[in-house]
């Protein structure tokens, strides 16, 4: 593989989807039950997650896998939790680009964020939203 | 030559996919980057083979393939699918398609699933 040339592909496609996704979650902001939004934040996820398992960058496959699998929930529900969930989800969005941030300064993925990603899996596991933001 | 058509809406799955591919003979004749673009393009080019993804936007793959069999029943469509899509994928081969491959790409799985659909349609 040639790993320069997926890498230049994959900074080029998560940020647009990254910049993509803040737009939905700005939408999600003020109509939480807006499907489009919640749809296109789930193939977002879903999309960076795909490219970053091929580049094996675990922590971001990580990250990205555990937004997907919580969109999928709001996706069954067809509502984002306005006060808890929206916000979870930015902080999620933060994270993916602050580790996007370092692929495009040195070419590897950071280490996992792990107080951030069981945030995001301990909502998903439990069907509700974590009392703690 | 087999040809055919990779629908995928991140170009670097398309890409990778290309790039795996080619090197074993098949000839990609059009990509496509969301679910109602593949059909167009299935009915323009009618490849011998589509890869396809499921998540896309505008359409779905599974819809997708749900066209392109309406189209033409006797299409080989294969899937790519992510660990965890296993329901999914079990709905798209009910829709019509032939088989799946999984992301992230091991390009000897690709190439032997392709080799097998290829040659259960001869």
């Amino acid at each position: 593989m040639d790993l320069a040339k997926y890498t230049a592909l994959f900074l080029e496609e998560a940020t647009e989807h990254l910049s993509e996704m803040g737009r939905c979650l700005l939408v999600l902001e003020k109509a939480p039950d807006d499907g489009d939004a919640i749809d296109e934040v789930f193939r977002f996820a879903h999309g960076i997650k795909g490219m970053a398992a091929s580049l094996e960058m675990d922590s971001i496959t990580e990250l990205s896998h555990a937004l997907e699998d919580l969109m999928d929930q709001y996706r069954a529900s067809g509502r984002v939790d306005p006060v808890v969930g929206v916000p979870l989800l930015f902080q999620g969005l933060d994270g993916l680009e602050r580790m996007v941030a370092v692929v495009r300064e040195t070419g590897a993925a950071p280490p996992l964020d792990e107080a951030l990603t069981a945030l995001i899996q301990e909502a998903v596991g439990t069907g509700e939203p974590p009392k703690k933001v | 030559m087999k040809t055919v058509l990779i629908a995928d809406d991140a170009s670097f799955m398309r890409q990778m996919i290309r790039d795996i591919i080619e090197p074993e003979g098949y000839e990609v004749v059009g990509e496509a980057s969301d679910g109602v673009e593949v059909v167009e393009k299935f009915r323009e080019l009618h490849p011998d083979l589509v890869m396809m993804d499921i998540v896309m936007p505008k359409r779905s793959g599974i819809d997708a393939v749900k066209a392109i069999k309406a189209d033409d029943p006797t299409a080989s469509v294969v899937m790519c699918s992510a660990l965890g899509q296993e329901t999914l994928v079990m709905e798209a081969i009910q829709a019509g398609a032939k088989d799946f491959i999984v992301k992230p790409f091991k390009p000897d799985s690709v190439v032997g699933t392709l080799a097998k659909v290829v040659e259960k349609a001869e």
